[in-house]
């Protein structure tokens, strides 16, 4: 499947902006089963400095800064990207349970002794995964409401599933209730929220048993209603995660829609949680006032 | 069994008490004191407890005097503590400082070797050297900065460790301070004072110098230059005046010739870190850092800090300044560590490791963990992650219900703790009391990267515990300091701290920029500085005339008392005050005079623009000349003492206010005298001669505009003459012809005279025009055009056309009239000279998406 995604932001200020510093990570990076095909950005007013890395989660992010005065700002990430279908059926993946798995992140040796002589690049990355992160501090609470998914013996992937439901079903959706800054413990005390409270919340129960999860950034397409016009720009971001099951690697889940992603979930980045890939943040020096407006069109090519 | 010893004296050293167990650094683990202490002691026993304890007071006063202070956090009201210090140094002998040195030196290196894996390729924790849950689990480990690391012979500049004795007699490292380590301008101050108070002893004793350590740190932030290797721009990065340590920063500053700047003072344009100055952006080579990594670019990392500089990481990753130490090196205090450095010495080094730490059980790993949790009462356990509310506990001293707690979070988390032996540290003498007293003691020692080696200071900071058997030594907790000497073989010559210029050569005067937030503070120390004059001269005045009132009863005073009053509220802005108030309050005025004089809580008030005069110096601490900061300190503290501090009437203000005028004359003498007549001095000056302007036309708006009747006119005419110290001058000039017109003239018109506002509004005009600004398109500046109109305005004023009387309303109205529009025009000046140089006031905001949108 083929998709051009258009992400757009427009800073309006009251007062006049001297100097602004950015980052962004809008730019899809490349997956087992997602290509990058072409990406660039449409920066207005022209960034005299823009510089592109590749960060410590491998993610693709762009610095830039406008050093003119300006009072509103356009950044527009444009996108061209082919997602691969997946193996999408519980029974493909292995049966191995959350308990082996659990015993496997933390005991395994990542070289050097035994006879796992060889470095684990897949290991030392997973277990990064497993520790609190900024936005996910692991509580009794957390582990509390996790538990009725972990049922001993249970295949890692039954787990998830089952924890995907859970919350699914329990958590009403209501982008009035958070902003990024609402704190796990208010989503899990009031059980509302948004896409990324609902992949936080699915990370966190994960480390809470001592697995790995991570949290992805991007994007999901949306159908119209049968016999309605498609709305251009009308999409927004979306936010899932990912858990790591030993020999098989990475699975996406998306608790918000309770579905695996397949075809229509684009991947921008990944990181512990949403502070590692903020799609776009800035530091403006003066502006008084400012509005943010963002719209994002995800439109299939093919 | 206490330990004694046998020299009788009055200090009280045959008492001197050592605990059986506990290493002491004058007797070791003898009878008998060492040979280098015995020498010493000696010394001071000859001397004598009444005459060192004299001593001990001349090293207080020179340290306050000198405004060496430490900063308390949530003491608002009693900001800055003064440095303490016993006049008793710690003694090494050269023999023991060899050993520790080497040790310091090794230990540097290995640091340095972790921190450019950890932000490089990571093999140490890839080969399982180090865990990664140890690092990856410490908040000090900043993932942006991995691979950010310059191109440098060493990463680390700057390396500082806690040292404690043992009771084997063995030095042991407490912990390693990586990130912004601080103490030793505190050492170097220490020195400074003890040469003083100490002259014969010290030089009797050869004492190795400090000189060359802080010549090695010149060298040292010289070589990690990336550019302008021959004359690299280096800088001083201060969270600011309320950090606990801001004298260090600013002497430091002083001390090596760097400026001092603070977050706001720095910015980022074309890959590079500038420095706003009065004079434009210039180009910063090297940032000799205070602040916490984290804090360092809100854009990368802790986006609500406001001390950093945003965009600054990717300016480092770019190799366009380098940073002393570099971001993200707080991960090698993570206290975890300890536990594996032997291993790492022998990995990375191929050696032993010379100096042990303190014995440390991590966690994270399961022997470990299990003998922790089985030996909790008996060892120290410590989050590796210090935060607030999270700091380190004895085990021992925790009731069952905590005990149990604790243990709930060691098993939950176990990679977030570490397991410590409790040390007793080893004791020193210490004169407390006048008396000679035993008391524990930790020593911090400072390294340094420069040229192919790093230099350990000879010396460092000694702190001992106020308490004694007591093991908790810091300086938030009121400890004591003290010297550290370190005993040479040879007389140490002292090292200028002056370059040596390879060949002999007239360099070009480099005129150190000045920062926008100096100049800021300097123009406020002008402005509060002359209304505090304002407000005393017409307090004085005004304490004169109701004296006169009490004793003559005549009605004329007592009329002439109330339009003093009156003027005193406008001129200080103290609302409602005296302006619509009842007569009883302007008949026995007595209390809200004391109220505006001693309430540091009444803005307006002489204590709050004291304090917010010194404030405002102490803010820009490295700029003042030592002599300066005497004056700035005496004006403060002989206010602070005799008045606020104090009950008194208003017969014992009178005499303050003379005090505190000649305090004022004194640091306007020296700033005069001393300062060159450059942006700093333009800047000052600026402030003072506008608020001098300002309080005039205050003075003048509330009592000559106003018309009175001949009698009581003459009263206030002499009263506004005494209060612009201007009545001998007018006596002089007419004779005993007391008329307004004469006196506005002289106070208006004169430009000869200091106190006119004619004078003032000149020498604006003159400071501004030679102020560094760009002017557009226009021949003028918007601050130019400002104060041009409002002299010319003013000049061109007929006196005679002033006062005529043009109706009945009680006021001369032109006059009111010229005077509300110069009013107006300086307070436009303020702002315009705010936004013009004052650039690092404006405020830096987080853009960023709030509100997830999402859909289903």
């Amino acid at each position: 499947m083929k998709y051009r995604i258009t992400h757009s932001t427009l800073y309006h200020y009251s007062q006049p902006v001297g100097l602004c510093q950015n980052e962004a990570r809008l730019q899809p990076r490349n997956v087992a089963y997602q290509r990058c095909e072409h990406s660039h950005f449409d920066i207005n007013p022209k960034p005299l400095d823009l510089r592109e890395r590749t960060d410590f989660f491998g993610n693709r992010v762009a610095y830039f800064a406008i050093q003119q005065a300006h009072t509103q700002l356009v950044v527009t990430a444009i996108s061209d990207v082919t997602v691969l279908p997946k193996p999408n059926r519980p029974e493909q993946f292995s049966a191995i349970s959350w308990e082996q798995v659990q015993t496997w992140l933390r005991e395994t040796p990542l070289s050097g002794s035994g006879q796992q002589a060889e470095f684990s690049p897949e290991l030392f990355e997973a277990r990064q995964y497993v520790l609190d992160s900024p936005m996910i501090p692991i509580s009794p609470d957390v582990a509390q409401y996790a538990q009725a998914s972990f049922v001993p013996n249970r295949p890692l992937v039954e787990v998830v599933h089952n924890l995907m439901g859970r919350i699914f079903n329990d958590f009403t959706y209501d982008p009035s209730f958070t902003t990024i800054a609402t704190p796990l413990a208010d989503v899990l005390k009031f059980r509302r929220g948004v896409c990324q409270d609902f992949a936080h919340l699915g990370i966190a129960c994960l480390r809470a048993y001592g697995l790995a999860a991570r949290y992805i950034s991007g994007y999901v397409e949306t159908l119209p209603e049968p016999g309605k016009a498609r709305l251009v720009g009308a999409d927004a971001s979306h936010a899932w995660f990912s858990v790591y099951i030993p020999d098989t690697g990475w699975l996406d889940f998306d608790p918000t829609n309770n579905t695996m992603p397949l075809e229509q979930h684009i991947t921008l980045a990944w990181g512990r949680d949403f502070a590692d890939v903020t799609p776009l943040k800035g530091i403006a020096f003066g502006g008084g006032q400012h509005t943010l407006t963002v719209s994002v069109d995800v439109l299939r090519l093919d | 069994m206490p330990n004694r010893n046998h020299l009788a004296n009055d200090m009280g050293t045959q008492h001197y008490a050592t605990q059986l167990g506990i290493y002491d650094e004058m007797y070791a683990t003898e009878n008998k004191a060492l040979p280098h202490w015995e020498r010493f002691m000696a010394a001071l026993e000859a001397m004598g407890s009444e005459q060192l304890e004299l001593r001990r007071r001349e090293a207080q006063r020179l340290l306050r005097e000198n405004g060496v202070t430490y900063n308390v956090y949530g003491d608002a009201q009693n900001l800055t503590r003064p440095w303490r210090l016993d006049p008793v140094p710690l003694l090494i002998s050269s023999e023991e400082w060899a050993i520790i040195e080497a040790g310091l030196k090794q230990r540097a290196e290995l640091m340095d070797l972790i921190l450019k894996d950890l932000y490089g390729p990571q093999s140490l924790l890839k080969k399982g050297l180090l865990p990664a849950e140890l690092i990856f689990g410490h908040d000090g480990f900043l993932h942006p900065c991995v691979g950010a690391l310059p191109k440098q012979q060493r990463h680390l500049t700057l390396y500082s460790a806690n040292l404690a004795r043992g009771p084997n007699g063995r030095m042991w490292v407490l912990d390693d301070r990586t990130q912004a380590p601080s103490g030793s301008g505190y050492a170097l101050e220490n020195r400074t004072v003890m040469t003083r108070v100490l002259p014969d002893i010290f030089r009797q004793t050869q004492v190795r110098r400090l000189s060359g350590f802080f010549h090695a740190l010149q060298q040292g932030l010289v070589d990690i230059a990336p550019h302008n290797k021959e004359d690299p721009r280096i800088v001083v990065l201060t969270p600011g005046p309320l950090n606990e340590t801001y004298f260090e920063h600013a002497y430091l500053a002083a001390q090596l010739g760097f400026t001092l700047v603070q977050g706001g003072d720095l910015t980022v344009r074309d890959g590079r870190v500038w420095l706003k100055s009065l004079a434009g952006l210039q180009a910063v080579d090297v940032i000799l850092r205070r602040v916490d990594d984290s804090f360092c670019d809100p854009l990368e990392m802790r986006s609500s800090s406001q001390l950093g500089v945003a965009g600054l990481l990717e300016v480092v990753r770019r190799g366009h300044v380098a940073i002393a130490n570099p971001l993200g090196s707080s991960i090698l205090e993570n206290p975890g560590l300890l536990a594996f450095l032997p291993r790492l010495s022998r990995h990375l080094l191929s050696q032993e490791l010379k100096l042990p730490s303190i014995a440390t059980w991590w966690c994270g790993q399961r022997r470990e963990r299990e003998f922790v949790l089985k030996n909790l009462d008996s060892l120290v356990i410590k989050p590796i992650n210090r935060s607030l509310g999270n700091h380190a506990v004895f085990g021992g001293s925790l009731s069952n219900a905590e005990k149990e707690l604790l243990r709930q979070q060691i098993i939950a988390k176990p990679h977030l703790f570490i397991g410590q032996e409790q040390v007793s540290f080893s004791t020193l003498p210490a004169f407390i009391d006048h008396h000679i007293e035993a008391r524990n003691a930790v020593l911090r020692n400072f390294v340094v990267a420069s040229g192919n080696e790093y230099v350990v200071m000879p010396g460092g900071l000694t702190r001992v515990a106020r308490q004694k058997d007591n093991f908790v030594v810091s300086n938030q907790a009121g400890g004591i300091s003290k010297d550290t000497w370190v005993l040479a073989k040879e007389p140490d010559k002292p090292l200028s701290i002056w370059t040596q210029a390879r060949r002999p050569q007239l360099l070009d005067v480099a005129s150190e920029p000045l920062t926008s937030r100096a100049a800021d503070n300097l123009f406020w120390v002008g402005r509060h500085l002359e209304r505090v004059e304002a407000t005393t001269r017409l307090l004085r005045t005004l304490l004169q005339k109701l004296r006169e009132a009490l004793e003559f009863k005549d009605s004329i005073d007592t009329q002439c008392l109330a339009v003093l009053l009156r003027t005193l509220t406008q001129v200080t802005g103290t609302y409602p005050g005296f302006v619509k108030c009842a007569d009883s309050l302007l008949q026995a005025p007595e209390q809200e005079l004391l109220v505006l004089a001693k309430d540091g809580n009444r803005k307006g008030s002489l204590t709050a623009n004291v304090q917010a005069f010194g404030q405002a110096a102490f803010n820009i601490r490295d700029l003042w000349s030592h002599d300066t900061w005497r004056s700035i300190d005496n004006i403060q503290r002989r206010w602070q003492q005799r008045v606020v501090n104090v009950e008194l009437g208003v017969e014992q203000l009178q005499k303050n206010l003379d005090d505190l005028l000649t305090g004022i004359v004194a640091f306007t003498g020296l700033t005069a005298e001393s300062m060159t007549r450059e942006a700093a001095w333009l800047m000052l000056d600026s402030g003072r001669r506008l608020e001098r302007a300002l309080a005039l036309i205050a003075l003048l708006r509330s009592s000559l505009a106003l018309r009175h009747e001949e009698p009581l006119q003459n009263q206030v005419l002499e009263a506004v003459l005494v209060a612009t110290d201007s009545l001998t001058i007018y006596q002089r000039r007419y004779r005993a012809v007391l008329q307004l017109p004469m006196v506005l003239t002289l106070l208006l018109l004169d430009e000869t005279h200091p106190r006119s506002l004619a004078y003032q509004l000149r020498e604006l005009t003159a400071h501004i025009g030679v102020l560094p600004r760009s002017k557009g398109k226009s021949p003028l500046s918007e601050e130019e055009a400002i104060v041009l109109k409002a002299y010319t305005d003013l000049r061109l004023c007929n006196i005679q056309e002033l006062i005529l009387a043009t109706d009945n309303a009680g006021i001369y109205p032109r006059l009111e009239q010229l005077l509300a529009d110069t009013t107006q025009l300086l307070w436009r000046l303020a702002e315009v000279i705010a936004a013009a140089y004052f650039s690092h006031a404006q405020t830096s905001q987080l853009m960023v998406q709030t509100a997830t949108e999402d859909e289903l």
